[in-house]
């Protein structure tokens, strides 16, 4: 750079200052200030100022730039947010779905009920049988009723396999009724020629019920003699 | 009226269930019979639930052919990407894997009973089985009449 030919530009230290002082603001995100502070520096006409105006450009650019990503930041965490609940409770549902495949209840005491409902494919009347025979030593049941009535379609192993569910059920040492048979499932049954000995099927759950009540009433009647006669024995 | 395929991806058992639950609701919808969108749903859920067992991950398409004659046909592809059947065949025995008789034990362990493939061919028409490039496919159709 020839010296001559070229004149110094003259900058008083305070000016400079000031624009130190604004590249510190601006590295700190504070992009208000910096531009106040380059505001005040520019008042002066000169070519340094024109780097001040370039400067305060670019840091107003970059403030705005700023201002932006952080918005979309903000709007692109609120997305993550809604997709982990989302998510979330796709999970449970998951979770649900596999409980509901096979629910078991306790209709009475050391009663237990499957009720069978929807698609049963041969896993998961594995599961039905794993799960209920499970079940029924947990519960200490004495009977279990398996009420099929929801379902018009097995395969003739599938409908085999329940069978041997309730033949596996007599091995614990409890009962099991199936009960809703339909006719082309009853078909299938004895297509496949399964051994139905032993095995007692009963057309509704209502029947099975009763079924239990009848049998039990001796035992509670004999149960409550008892109980009476130790009452007025103590009394 | 064109061909339309759903595609469920299968990765979990509850995938298994909301595939075959909406197959029943895409056969009954294309005209079949209660009794045979049953069956296809069976066919379905045993197909996905292979998938979750054997196939490390996949996905079960089904496809409601209208054109296809005689009065049309809805197909079920199960594609997975796990090892490929040794023998169909076999496989399509009931209690036999496709390699031979599954020990019962294992059956046990394997939480079903063997017969996953046997009643896939009871239930529907015509069973197809391809190998593709990183995966197999089985295909089980069901004509429409």
């Amino acid at each position: 750079m020839s010296e001559s030919e070229e004149p110094n530009v003259v900058v008083t230290s305070e000016r400079l200052q000031s624009v130190i002082e604004a590249l510190s603001y601006a590295s700190v995100d504070e992009f208000d200030s910096c531009l106040a502070l380059l505001q005040r520096a520019g008042e002066t006409k000169d070519e340094f100022s024109e780097l001040e105006t370039a400067f305060s450009i670019f840091v107003r650019e970059l403030g705005e730039a700023k201002s932006e990503l952080n918005r979309t930041v903000s709007q692109q965490e609120a997305i993550n947010r809604e997709l982990e609940a989302k998510l979330e409770t796709i999970e449970m549902q998951q979770a649900a779905i596999r409980e509901l495949s096979t629910p078991i209840i306790e209709v009475w005491a050391s009663v237990l009920c499957l009720p069978v409902v929807g698609i049963v494919d041969s896993q998961r009347s594995a599961e039905m049988t794993e799960t209920l025979l499970e079940t029924i030593v947990s519960k200490q049941a004495r009977m279990a009723i398996v009420d099929i009535t929801g379902i018009d379609v097995m395969d003739t192993k599938t409908a085999d396999h329940f069978i041997k569910m309730a033949r596996a059920v007599r091995l614990l040492g409890a009962e099991c009724i199936i009960s809703g048979i339909n006719p082309g499932i009853a078909q299938t049954l004895t297509h496949i020629g399964v051994d139905l000995t032993g095995i007692r099927t009963l057309r509704s759950l209502r029947d099975a019920l009763q079924l239990y009540l009848r049998e039990t009433e001796q035992l509670v009647v004999h149960q409550h003699s008892q109980l009476a006669r130790k009452l007025s024995s103590e009394g | 009226m064109q061909a339309e395929t759903r595609v469920y991806p299968i990765r979990e058992r509850s995938n298994a269930i909301v595939a075959a639950s909406q197959s029943r609701r895409l056969a009954l919808a294309a005209g079949l019979p209660t009794r045979r969108a049953m069956e296809l749903a069976i066919v379905v859920s045993e197909l996905a639930s292979n998938i979750v067992k054997h196939g490390v991950k996949g996905e079960i398409r089904i496809t409601w052919d209208p054109d296809s004659p005689p009065h049309g046909e809805l197909v079920v592809e199960a594609h997975d990407v796990g090892p490929p059947i040794h023998d169909l065949e076999l496989a399509m025995t009931d209690g036999y894997d496709d390699r031979g008789p599954i020990d019962p034990a294992l059956i046990l362990r394997r939480r079903g009973l063997g017969t996953g493939l046997g009643a896939v061919a009871r239930l529907c028409d015509r069973v197809e089985y391809r190998q593709e490039e990183g995966g197999k496919v089985v295909t089980a159709r069901f004509f429409a009449r």
